[in-house]
């Protein structure tokens, strides 16, 4: 073998044209990702949107930047390293086996650029998860194979179309009838799962009036391809009120009750309070209290839930009739105050839901 | 009683007569390279079946509305595609296949420390192989790979067949990792220490630990799924009070290490294959080394970084967003050393070599869009879309099945003592490099501009590209076409190989080809780092190795 152990190594004039072109080429392409302009080809439909877009565009020029140095590296040191037909038998490379000084820049430079990284990506993340807590409550529902929407003074829900006016803040909060979807509108730059059990909610305000695709990203059943037909309407506070009040006179009757699992409404006739004391004692003390409202175990104390007007209404706004009651104890709950077992689950009969309600009607 | 008498050279040093008989020798075989060999290619039919799967989705999105098969086969085939590519080839591939193929000869060993074991591993999976197969049968899944319930609930019977066949193919990763383990600490040749195991060792090394211990957590959860399906017990319906997201918690928890069982022995591969194409050692051994370790270690820490959409708690999720951006430098370290290690060196454009720099160039792309991923902001943009689409394939193709044709035109002299047709070759890297990059890049814009992952129609924007992306998939599938044909043609009519083919310094290459039934004739000595193409090699005791004298006589039966 020939050796070739180089004395003091240096960089020829061929390495440093190289990473000249390349740093020109890596310029060039920050500055194409700092120039594009990507809301032409996805509008940035809420505040929030353009603040992941500087996102990415910071990520994508970093990205891009380092990513052709390391191919451009790749690349000139396979032409300019390749082996000659005139080179001797055995010949070898340079035996070089490591370079602390340059091994520590090239931890300690990433390793900065992981600290830059994390406190801009917190910042924007903050930025999303800081928009008000006060702003129109609305709550999109997943099923196979459609999303329904329940608004704050519309009875029942709004199907089709999700309407939200411009420049109003909004809580969007998810749940889902059966299995998981992802309510996901690109031009939001915004996705949540909407998970059975759970309400998860996202926040933001709309900033450019339109309509936009929502789109399922969780696999949820045969058609779930097919759940990409609705859309988020973004439009003017006075077209969004006409929106409004079609749907509150359209709805003007329909049921706030959630439908009951496997259909036939629940009778409450004949419901027997002192067996339903019993049987509160037995079934949900684990989890409710005989208190105010707020007195939370697992789930809210449920002293005055169907006479105490200061009790918290559904999230329709109406406050809770025995129906409503009876139908949350025979479909199990999931809501903002977190979920609950259903009937079946809670091993509950409809006599014993008749009973409860008899029971949970005398607590004043 | 006696106490029976310790050959030279210790426990390994004594030699078992190789089996006689076919069923004994190529069928239930205690021989590590023997299963490395059933592994490699039992792991390469079930590709080209996955493959063909591949090309039925793509076919399928060749139109907007689809149309070459329903909806639900659409997604039968899918989540059959994605879980036997990573259950049934990538995995077994790197780990059964070239590690029980390469480590033992690397480190000086002349099996690994549980041949049975060993032999029970690779037979546990062709029979998973096929029982996920045959779920078609009964209905397969249709929830991908990852079959979250509570829509894998309602799946078709073969979703429950589903989970009975990759929890044994758990069971037969996880003993393949005691096995690699307990081999490599306890069976190294004298001098092997740790800082001078090769980087393809050092990469075993890295991944045993994580099927040992990560791959239970599937098992559980993979079990409870069974159980909840056949048996209507609730650990995740959330009407009877189970928690859908404890799935998530569990499968991510095996997944995402799994990214790395996927990748850190393709990194030993491409560790191996440059330095000895660039005659030059291998830049930062030390930090290669331990950079799959720390890889490996934090590769626990991370799981919720897919499940940002999930409803996890705000401030839960910023350490699994800062960690796995953590896990990027020690990554960046070893792009950039495999990088500096064609630094004036001399480089032999073997296919080998092409795959490795392909390797490194392709992989270094799917990193930097899992660093985007990681970032939550743009996660909640792009989850659930074809951007992961395509940033999982640069990483599992791009990346892992790339170090695997690597490792093949590498290492195939040492199975068959035959080289693979080189012009074959070369035309398979580039049609498999175009292809490839044609295939899966498309899908980082399509996913950012509102296309999902999973699904079996479209939105007719995205036609021209989904169109691109499919004739250039039929492209890769030509390209590995011509891989099968140079392998089946090569087995019978390759040049022959001789022991050393590309002038490489490990242990393996230092024997004839194919190597003896006890790997070395004496256990070598080991006295150095084996990437100084400068130096003598580095080991004693081969001396004999290349010569025809016999092996030393087998000791005693027991």
């Amino acid at each position: 073998m020939i050796e070739n152990r180089a004395e003091p190594v240096r960089l020829d004039s061929g390495f440093w044209g190289a990473t000249a072109v390349l740093t020109l080429l890596a310029v060039a392409s920050i500055v194409f990702w700092y120039v594009f302009p990507i809301d032409r080809y996805l509008p940035e439909a809420i505040v929030t949107a353009r603040q992941v877009d500087t996102l990415f565009r910071f990520m994508a020029a970093t990205g891009s930047a380092l990513y052709i140095f390391v191919a451009g590296y790749l690349v000139f040191f396979s032409i300019a390293y390749r082996a000659k037909a005139s080179d001797p038998p055995g010949a070898v490379g340079v035996q070089i086996h490591d370079n602390r000084k340059l091994e520590f820049w090239w931890t300690l430079i990433p390793s900065l650029f992981v600290v830059l990284l994390s406190i801009v990506s917190v910042r924007i993340w903050y930025e999303i998860m800081l928009e008000p807590e006060n702003g129109l409550v609305v709550e999109a529902i997943g099923h196979q194979f459609d999303f329904t929407f329940r608004y704050p003074q519309i009875n029942g829900e709004v199907t089709d179309e999700m309407h939200l006016p411009l420049g109003v803040p909004v809580t969007l909060n998810l749940t889902s009838a059966e299995v998981i979807h992802g309510f996901w509108v690109p031009a939001m730059r915004l996705k949540n799962d909407t998970v059975p059990g759970l309400v998860t909610s996202i926040r933001f305000t709309p900033r450019l009036v339109g309509r936009y695709p929502i789109i399922c990203t969780q696999f949820c059943g045969v058609l779930h391809s097919q759940m990409d037909k609705q859309v988020l309407v973004i439009e003017n506070k006075s077209s969004f009120d006409r929106w409004f009040k079609g749907w509150q006179q359209k709805n003007a009757h329909a049921s706030n009750a959630l439908p009951a699992a496997g259909g036939g409404a629940i009778s409450l006739q004949g419901g027997d309070v002192a067996s339903g004391k019993q049987l509160f004692s037995q079934k949900c003390t684990a989890c409710h209290k005989l208190a105010p409202f707020d007195q939370k175990l697992v789930g809210p104390g449920l002293l005055g839930v169907l006479h105490d007007p200061s009790h918290p209404n559904l999230v329709n706004g109406q406050a809770a009739t025995p129906p409503d009651v009876a139908t949350i104890l025979q479909n199990g709950y999931t809501g903002s105050m977190g979920a609950m077992p259903n009937a079946s689950a809670n091993g509950l009969s409809a006599k014993d839901i008749a009973d409860l309600v008899a029971f949970l009607n005398t607590l004043k | 009683m006696a106490v029976a008498a310790i050959p030279a050279g210790g426990i390994a040093g004594h030699i078992h007569p190789e089996p006689q008989g076919f069923v004994r020798r190529y069928v239930f075989s205690l021989d590590h390279k023997i299963i490395g060999i059933q592994y490699i290619i039992t792991a390469f039919v079930f590709m080209v079946l996955a493959g063909l799967l591949a090309e039925v989705i793509r076919t399928q999105l060749l139109n907007a509305n689809g149309g070459f098969v329903a909806p639900d086969t659409y997604n039968e085939v899918y989540s059959v595609h994605g879980s036997a590519m990573v259950w049934l080839v990538i995995i077994p591939l790197l780990t059964g296949g070239f590690g029980n193929l390469v480590f033992p000869l690397q480190i000086g060993a002349r099996d690994v420390a549980f041949p049975w074991l060993n032999m029970l591993s690779f037979w546990i999976f062709p029979v998973a192989g096929l029982m996920l197969f045959s779920s078609f049968l009964m209905g397969a899944p249709t929830a991908g790979w990852m079959e979250y319930p509570p829509v894998s609930l309602q799946g078709a019977a073969g979703t429950s067949m589903w989970a009975a066949a990759i929890f044994l193919v758990g069971v037969s990763s996880t003993m393949t990792g005691i096995n690699f383990v307990v081999t490599i600490l306890k069976m190294r040749a004298p001098g092997m220490t740790f800082t001078r195991m090769p980087l393809f060792v050092w990469g075993q090394f890295a991944t045993a630990p994580l099927l040992m211990i990560a791959t239970t957590a599937l098992a559980a959860a993979l079990a409870a799924l069974f159980i909840e399906r056949q048996f209507g017990v609730p650990f995740f319906d959330p009407t009877k009070g189970g928690s859908p997201v404890m799935w998530q918690h569990m499968f991510w928890f095996y997944s995402h290490p799994a990214v790395y069982i996927m990748i850190l022995p393709a990194f030993g591969i491409i560790s191996e294959v440059l330095p000895t194409f660039s005659r030059k050692p291998i830049f930062g051994y030390k930090l290669i080394a331990f950079s799959s370790m720390a890889i490996a270690l934090a590769g626990f820490m991370v799981w919720a970084h897919h499940m940002f959409t999930s409803g996890l708690a705000p401030f839960l999720q910023v350490p699994f967003m800062i960690i796995t951006f953590v896990i990027g430098v020690p990554t960046g370290i070893k792009i950039f050393s495999w990088t500096a290690t064609l630094w004036r060196g001399k480089i032999h454009y073997t296919t080998a070599m092409l795959f490795a720099i392909g390797f490194v160039g392709l992989f270094t792309l799917g990193g930097i869009t899992g660093i985007f991923l990681a970032a939550i902001p743009f996660d909640l943009h792009v989850h659930g879309t074809y951007f992961i689409v395509g940033h999982i394939h640069y990483v599992l193709v791009g990346g892992s099945l790339m170090g695997v044709f690597a490792g093949m035109y590498y290492w195939f002299p040492k199975m068959s003592g035959r080289l693979l047709n080189e012009t074959l070759g070369k035309l398979h890297f580039w049609l498999f490099f175009i292809g490839f990059n044609g295939t899966f890049i498309p899908m980082h814009w399509l996913g950012m501009l509102g296309m999902p992952r999973e699904v079996a129609t479209y939105d007719p924007q995205f036609t021209f590209w989904n169109r691109f992306e499919s004739f250039s998939s039929y492209l890769m599938t030509f390209a590995i076409l011509i891989f099968f044909v140079n392998v089946l043609w090569s087995i019978r009519n390759g040049k022959r190989s001789g022991p050393n083919p590309w002038g490489a310094r490990t242990l393996e290459w230092q024997i004839p080809s194919p190597p003896n039934y006890y790997n070395f004739k004496h256990i070598p000595t080991i006295y150095g780092l084996p990437y100084d193409f400068s130096q003598p090699l580095p080991y004693k005791g081969l001396e004999d190795e290349l010569t025809d004298s016999p092996p030393p006589a087998a000791a005693g039966a027991h």
